[in-house]
């Protein structure tokens, strides 16, 4: 059989299809300076500019040969439409993602618009999709994130009132998480109408180095159940930080695959699970795509794939900054070492 | 009852309110050592400091979360608001002029750690300079000349801003090479803490209390 295109061997891999090679992928950010500094703009320019973002995706794929691209980068820009603004750190040198200046400092205070999708940078975002799909798909998948509700909620009011919250302010927490819930579903499904290959939902601050898996059980579980009934597939419950305690529940809330980062014991995961499972992990990105010497890499990705992962994720961003040798031994490993098949997907 | 039986029967009282997350008894029991004539800052170091020590090994165990860690504070607050303005300087010692500079880097906007930090040193009787968070590199070193403090606190919750701590390590290193340079943030590990020249790192909330305990006993150490 011939090569598949990389849209194809995503879909493929989702429906837990045999594929020719491992999906070398990923559902959160991607973008390297190497494709900013191709196009000769600064990373602060990217953020406001839908033919940036849309192109510096591209380009990161098409330099590295990665499946596909994703958008959006940061984490703001459902804040912003809600009104809690944005920091861009235009002057800085360094490389900084914005961050919400203003969050609600009190659950009392917490009052979502209605038209928030054509706020802020929304538009933007819907832009650089569109401009992915007319000129990356086909060639590319394209991924689309949303934050989860109870990350979400910590983007938007003070982290310490909903946390303390989960304690003392219970019935207050829900109704605000279950908001938090219907905006989730509505951003999300926008998203998927606008053409995405897949949806990952970043539940990233509810891992147990935060919460309990008393709490996770109370106020996440059962968020991420509705919001996985609402969605298309393929779609994806990614959460980074300790989640050995919860892996099962999560397990339990409808996505089509989990994503975890490199606190996560996988093979004990893979056990717990069983192999009909797509498993989605576990490097850490910044430690072997910045950090480490090129040679260290092919190990750490082999590691992955040893211990049962199908794809090999990031367990985060891909940091911009990341060394070219490193994503490409990164990208090398994954089709050299993942021709066999992995536990839930197997090979032309 | 004899004044150390009193004295033992608070302190425990007021470490296991702290451990209890009970704001209300903490303040009646601080209002109860301040009645009774003990020491305040007994009370502090050995009753509300101790219980939130027991805090911390609670969050390493995972019987306690974020937010457990969080109520604690309140806790230990309560106590402390009615204890600290009955302090007296000779009780701290030298430590009394310790100072400390504390922030969150730039581009990271999470406090939560930093603010139990900032509260340990409060504990121990610091003068804190809190600069908040997102803050930028160059204002921690202008803050630590400015009040020639003799510690500088940085936290970072993401590995993507972790790198802002580097430079501000080199940048205070160089201006004055005994400024004591704690590090914390989840992504903060041993080996990140020596390469960027830290004295100090604490990866966790929890992990942050003993780690504050033992720097500030160190520096108590160097000033005998």
């Amino acid at each position: 059989m011939t090569e598949m295109m990389p849209k194809e061997r995503i879909q493929r891999f989702f429906n837990r299809e045999p594929v020719d090679v491992m999906p070398c992928f990923s559902g959160m950010g991607m973008v390297t300076v190497q494709a900013i500094e191709q196009m000769g703009i600064r990373f602060a320019e990217v953020h406001t500019s839908a033919e940036h973002m849309a192109h510096s995706a591209i380009t990161t794929a098409e330099l590295f040969g990665f499946d596909a691209v994703v958008i959006p980068y940061d984490m703001c820009t459902v804040p912003e439409a809600l009104g809690r603004g944005v920091s861009l750190y235009h002057d800085s040198e360094e490389i900084l993602y914005p961050t919400v200046p203003s969050k609600w400092a009190t659950l009392d205070e917490v009052e979502i618009p209605t038209d928030y999708l054509g706020k802020g940078r929304m538009p933007v975002v819907d832009e650089a999709l569109r401009i992915v799909k007319s000129k990356g798909d086909g060639k590319f998948a394209v991924g689309g994130w949303v934050l989860g509700p109870f990350t979400m909620a910590g983007q938007l009011i003070e982290l310490d009132v909903l946390l303390k919250g989960t304690r003392r302010q219970k019935e207050k927490v829900e109704n605000f998480l279950s908001q938090m819930t219907d905006l989730v579903i509505k951003v999300a499904r926008h998203y998927q109408n606008l053409g995405v290959d897949y949806m990952n939902i970043r539940e990233m601050g509810s891992g147990t180095d935060i919460i309990s898996p008393r709490v996770w059980k109370m106020f996440v579980q059962e968020n991420l159940q509705k919001i996985f009934s609402a969605l298309k597939s393929p779609k994806i419950l990614h959460i980074c930080g300790s989640t050995d305690m919860i892996i099962e529940m999560m397990n339990e809330c409808g996505a089509d695959a989990l994503s975890v980062d490199q606190k996560n014991n996988v093979a004990e995961t893979r056990k717990k699970l069983g192999d009909e499972v797509l498993l989605l992990g576990n490097f850490d990105p910044y430690g072997t795509l910045v950090q480490m010497d090129a040679s260290e890499v092919e190990q750490v990705i082999k590691t992955c794939i040893d211990a049962g992962v199908d794809a090999v994720w990031p367990g985060c961003d891909i940091w911009p900054d990341a060394k070219k040798e490193n994503v490409e031994t990164y990208v090398r490993t994954v089709r050299g070492y993942g021709k066999r098949p992995s536990p839930a997907v197997g090979r032309v | 009852m004899g004044k150390e039986e009193l004295r033992n029967e608070l302190l425990k009282a007021l470490s296991d309110a702290v451990v209890d997350m009970d704001e209300d008894k903490t303040g009646e029991l601080a209002q109860k050592v301040l009645d009774e004539g003990l020491n305040a800052y007994d009370a502090v170091m050995n009753g509300l400091a101790a219980g939130m020590e027991i805090v911390g090994d609670l969050y390493d165990k995972h019987e306690y979360f974020v937010p457990e860690l969080l109520l604690c504070a309140d806790a230990l607050y309560a106590g402390l608001d009615i204890l600290k303005p009955h302090i007296k300087p000779e009780d701290i010692g030298e430590s009394a002029k310790g100072q400390v500079v504390i922030g969150t880097v730039q581009g990271d906007v999470h406090d939560i750690g930093k603010n139990i930090i900032k509260m340990m040193f409060e504990v121990a009787g610091f003068t804190v300079h809190d600069l908040g968070r997102d803050v930028p590199l160059e204002k921690f070193v202008e803050e630590q000349m400015r009040t020639d403090s003799d510690i500088v606190a940085l936290s970072a919750m993401m590995t993507t801003t972790m790198m802002g701590m580097k430079k501000v390590v080199q940048m205070i290193k160089e201006k004055n090479p005994d400024v004591a340079i704690m590090l914390g943030g989840a992504p903060v590990t041993k080996d990140v803490s020596e390469l960027f020249g830290a004295d100090g790192y604490a990866d966790s909330a929890g992990n942050a209390v003993q780690e504050a305990i033992k720097m500030i006993s160190r520096l108590r150490e160097m000033q005998k």
